[in-house]
């Protein structure tokens, strides 16, 4: 059996599957884009200070971001919860399909999302806010690509400490709002500021700073070589976590 | 209740008939594409290849030797042996928390063992081989189809992992979805979703099946149809593992059957003769003439009978002497014996001497 076939085939049902739910196109879709209108058409032309972005085109940048952890860490740990909860997951354990083959359809349905997603975020900040196209294209395709990387790979991850589904909402959020908020995607960071210490220890915080140089007209390449090492190395401790301790079946007394 | 596949099958099975063998439109085919439909236990099965083993496996589906296995300090198995030849049904009985579960989650290679030998198909399953699951079909007791795919699409993705998948047609059809081959999984109702599972199990076409209380939650004719699907299964060669709680399941399907309590084996063998089903005794009942006393009737020496809810009742070993002379007696007073029933030990009976507990109890412990 050919296991690219089979996961090019997976990639395609997961694509069926997440359209036809339209709960979770909703936080990596919708959510972004009405704060991207609102928020950014409030913003007015100032400056973010340390960067060449203005406050607007930053929240276009950061909001990029936040759907791209929408659909890869939320997501595919929601995902992964429900159908281990239902039974799907064991049921296709059952199957001669190779565990990379699956696991490669649901990763490749995210970059098919984030892509898409990526489209849309930047057109609309190219038509209502100035943004530049990428001074740095490729600078941007390898921070998302690091960035679709670790938020996946924290995204399976986390479904580790999930016992079941009922409980899944709360502790993958939860896990995720509080870093979310003090990581600057909804606001700039002071620089050293407290928050912004606290921060510098997240991936979030690194994708966005390494976004945000991509998309300014800097010197060099545009990549921060430092901001994406950060997320390797959760992205390893994240993976690592996975392949010890990833659950098929969802925790129960006695089992 | 006889468990007889072939009985409803048309003379010219074994070709694709035109005409439906059965008049209604039961969802269970024998257009099962080009395998000859042929009765059970009736010699060489030409659709199921048998792998050129040797030793007890060539003869063998499953073998099981002393099979142990705790959580923690429960001890859910404590050494059971069983064997599974190819092409029968294994019923395995139990009451809740009896080990079946379990048994059969080994075997599907879910968990593992603690210790004992363990051989399904030649393979021991815990290793989880690829080319063991392409072999293995299984109906677990959650229902495990993701929501958003249709029914043909489910099918056709489960299909697209095996080598030599049937055809989802084909599928659809065996499993009487053919109306809801469109329709997304999650508006089928709860025996229709549970339809497609049997079908999911099918679509890699399978030589050893696992079925884990297939029918719960059926109706009654789904249970039927769901039988009708089991029986053909076997006799195009297949061999059924399944776990139930219903007593006329296992009489209806099974050749074998083992009961599990307490996480060992308490009896197996044959539904008929289990537990000494077919030495235990037979209770004659019938309703006596107007008019007759329990001494006018021509009973066997020392057989004691009673009167129960208008019925004459008495127990004996054999019945036929006893009946021969009850009816020549009936004949002989130009009357008849109305309600005149003969009653063995039901498999229910047994099962529930052999296992001191209710077969439906509630509370699943695994």
């Amino acid at each position: 059996m050919n296991d690219v076939r089979v996961a090019a085939a997976q990639v395609g049902y997961e694509q069926k599957a997440y359209w036809r739910n339209p709960m979770a196109a909703i936080f990596t879709f919708a959510f972004p884009i009405i704060f991207l209108l609102v928020v950014g058409g409030s913003a007015g032309p100032s400056r973010v200070p340390g960067y060449t972005l203005r406050y607007d085109q930053y929240v276009v940048v950061a909001m990029l971001a936040f759907g791209l952890i929408a659909a890869c860490y939320t997501n595919l740990a929601m995902v992964v919860c429900t159908r281990r909860d239902s039974g799907v997951l064991k049921r296709m354990r059952g199957t001669p399909i190779a565990v990379g083959s699956y696991i490669a359809g649901l990763i490749g349905s995210v970059l098919i999302v984030v892509a898409i997603l990526t489209v849309i975020v930047v057109s609309l900040g190219i038509a209502f806010y100035d943004l530049h196209f990428p001074y740095h294209p490729l600078a941007v395709v390898v921070t998302l690509f690091v960035g679709i990387v670790t938020f996946c790979a924290l995204g399976l991850a986390v479904t580790i400490l999930v016992p079941n589904a009922d409980a899944a909402p709360a502790i993958i959020n939860g896990l995720y709002f509080p870093v979310v908020f003090i990581s600057g995607v909804f606001y700039p960071l002071a620089q050293g500021s407290v928050l912004a210490r606290i921060a510098d220890w997240f991936p979030i915080f690194h994708m966005i700073r390494a976004l945000v140089s991509a998309f300014e007209g800097g010197p060099g390449s545009g990549l921060r070589p430092g901001d994406l090492a950060v997320m390797a190395v959760w992205a390893v401790a994240a993976l690592v976590f996975s392949a010890r301790r990833f659950r098929w079946e969802p925790r129960r007394p006695n089992a | 209740m006889a468990p007889e596949s072939d009985d409803t099958r048309s003379a010219g099975a074994g070709t694709d008939s035109e005409v439906p063998a059965r008049a209604d439109d039961a969802p269970v085919p024998r257009s099962a594409g080009p395998r000859p439909s042929v009765p059970r236990s009736a010699g060489p099965r030409p659709t199921v290849s048998q792998p050129a083993a040797h030793g007890p496996d060539a003869e063998l589906a499953v073998r099981v030797v002393g099979l142990t296995k705790s959580y923690g300090s429960f001890v859910a198995l404590r050494g059971i042996d069983l064997e599974v030849r190819r092409g029968e049904v294994l019923a395995l009985l139990g009451p809740n928390g009896a080990g079946k579960t379990t048994a059969v989650e080994i075997l599907e290679g879910y968990r593992n063992r603690d210790a004992g030998d363990v051989s399904v198909l030649g393979h021991d399953p815990a290793r989880r081989e690829r080319s063991l699951r392409e072999r293995v079909g299984m109906v677990l007791q959650e229902c495990a189809v993701d929501p958003y795919l249709t029914v043909a699409e489910a099918l056709t993705q489960r299909a697209g992992l095996y080598r030599a998948p049937r055809g989802v047609d084909e599928v659809v059809g065996l499993v009487g979805l053919e109306a809801k081959a469109g329709s997304r999984v999650k508006t089928l109702s709860g025996g229709q979703q549970r339809r497609l599972d049997l079908g999911l199990a099918l679509i890699g076409d399978p030589e050893l099946i696992f079925l884990d209380e297939p029918t719960t939650g059926f109706d009654p004719s789904a249970r039927r149809e769901a039988w009708d699907v089991v029986r053909d299964l076997c006799a195009e060669g297949r061999t059924v593992v399944l776990t139930t709680h219903y007593m006329d399941e296992a009489q209806a399907l099974a050749d074998s059957v083992v009961v599990l309590a307490g996480g060992r084996v308490v009896a197996s063998g044959p539904p008929d003769t289990l537990g000494g089903r077919d030495q235990g005794m037979s209770t004659v009942r019938f309703v006596p003439p107007d008019g007759v006393t329990l001494a006018d009737l021509p009973l066997p020496e020392g057989v004691e009978a009673r009167l129960r809810a208008g019925f004459v009742e008495f127990a004996v070993p054999e019945p036929t002497a006893a009946l021969h002379a009850l009816t020549r007696w009936a004949l002989g007073r130009g009357e008849g014996l109305s309600g005149l029933a003969v009653e063995r030990p039901s498999l229910e009976d047994v099962y529930l001497s052999l296992t001191g507990d209710p077969p439906a109890s509630s509370g699943e412990a695994r």
